[in-house]
């Protein structure tokens, strides 16, 4: 099911995209805040960054689940009208989620990795001449997995709201 | 044959009413229905006769108000969700007017998703999505996308997501209500032959005169059966 949660995802590109693209830059921003406030600068304004990122995290992804299970209703209603109980449903909701954020990680790391090597050619070609690392990978896995974390409260929120779903809305017409 | 005529579902005195704009409406009144096994059932009627609650209240989408519905010797009336869910999974097959085929997934995803769930291997589904779409004649359509499929095609698509895990009992709900007269009379000699080839019962509700395709006449108005042949 997990698998097909992440077809499902990857079909819904319009959505999928833009939630990548905005968990990517809340990843990116967070942990770069993290990364600061743990190098001591920016005092105690990094770490109210950090809280309102995760804030935002928390805000997004009761977002999406909302939008997951309240725009496709018809398509869940039909799913339990051929069999699927709830928690294979949530199942569905939860892997689809999760697996944006998951990405979003992938893109963070990706993009790192790219402007590492970026730094280190250019250091080596003495453009450069004291070699950084914009974020250590720390602060990037500690966000990613408390982003995670934090999604959990959208599971259960797509949980109560796909209970709600009643099969019997997928043989009403459209529109009705 | 007379052997393979056994009880299917059974409707005793089935209630349902419902409220709407403060008025009570009773959709089902005292309703007694016997489908056997293997049974081409017509449910006819004009719109508003209770002809839809009946077919959800025998699927288990909608309870009744009193009654009992025998669904394959069991008493679904009183099911949880989650036994009615396994018994829709297991016996029953849905048909929709409005197709329901998920628009972001080709034809062989949406007959394979109802077999997701289950402990199947990938390969033992697509090859049982591939034989129920070569059932319906549309393999040749397996890769496209609903949107890319006309209405008679969308509802067979349907009719092989309704057949991928031979269920016992077919439910279609005004199946062919957005389809042309050819499409219409694809579709149901379609059922016809699924009926006969695999012995599956169908329930077949309908505002129009489809008699001819049943092998039971089930005739409503105003929330009881007038006639039943």
């Amino acid at each position: 099911m997990w698998r097909k949660a992440i077809l499902l995802s990857l079909r819904e590109k319009k959505v999928f995209t833009v939630f990548t693209l905005i968990y990517m830059t809340l990843i990116f921003l967070t942990s770069l805040f993290i990364d600061l406030g743990l190098d001591g600068q920016l005092g105690q304004l990094a770490w109210y960054f950090v809280l309102i990122f995760f804030g935002v995290s928390l805000f997004l992804s009761l977002l999406y689940a909302w939008i997951l299970v309240s725009r496709k209703r018809r398509v869940w209603a039909t799913f339990k009208c051929i069999g699927y109980t709830n928690k294979n449903i949530l199942v569905l909701v939860s892997g689809m989620i999760f697996f944006t954020t998951l990405v979003g990680f992938f893109v963070v790391i990706e993009v790192l990795f790219h402007y590492a090597a970026a730094v280190a050619y250019l250091t080596q070609a003495s453009i450069v001449i004291e070699p950084k690392v914009l974020i250590d990978l720390v602060p990037v896995v500690t966000t990613s997995a408390i982003f995670i974390g934090v999604q959990i409260l959208a599971f259960f929120l797509a949980y109560r709201k796909v209970l709600k779903v009643r099969p019997i809305i997928a043989l009403k017409k459209v529109g009705e | 044959m007379s052997s393979n005529k056994d009880l299917m579902i059974e409707a005793i005195d089935v209630n349902k009413e419902y409220r709407r704009a403060g008025a009570i409406i009773r959709a089902l009144a005292d309703v007694n229905l016997k489908i056997r096994s293997g049974e081409f059932a017509v449910i006819q009627g004009p719109t508003g006769c209770g002809k839809s609650t009946l077919l959800n209240v025998l699927s288990g989408l909608d309870l009744p108000d009193s009654g009992r519905i025998i669904f394959d010797g069991e008493n679904i009336a009183r099911a949880t969700e989650d036994r009615l869910s396994r018994l829709r999974r297991q016996k029953i097959g849905f048909i929709f007017q409005d197709f329901n085929l998920v628009n972001t997934l080709t034809a062989i995803e949406n007959v394979e998703a109802v077999l997701w769930p289950t402990v199947l291997r990938q390969k033992e589904i697509e090859n049982r999505a591939i034989t129920a779409l070569r059932d319906v004649d549309l393999l040749d359509r397996k890769d496209h996308f609903p949107v890319q499929m006309s209405g008679g095609e969308q509802q067979r698509c349907g009719i092989a997501r309704a057949i991928i895990h031979r269920p016992r009992v077919i439910l279609a709900d005004e199946a062919t209500g957005n389809l042309d007269p050819e499409s219409e009379k694809q579709v149901m000699d379609l059922l016809q032959k699924i009926n006969k080839d695999m012995e599956t019962t169908i329930i077949f509700v309908t505002h129009r005169d489809l008699s001819q395709y049943g092998t039971k006449t089930i005739r409503m108005d105003k929330g009881r059966i007038t006639k039943v042949q």
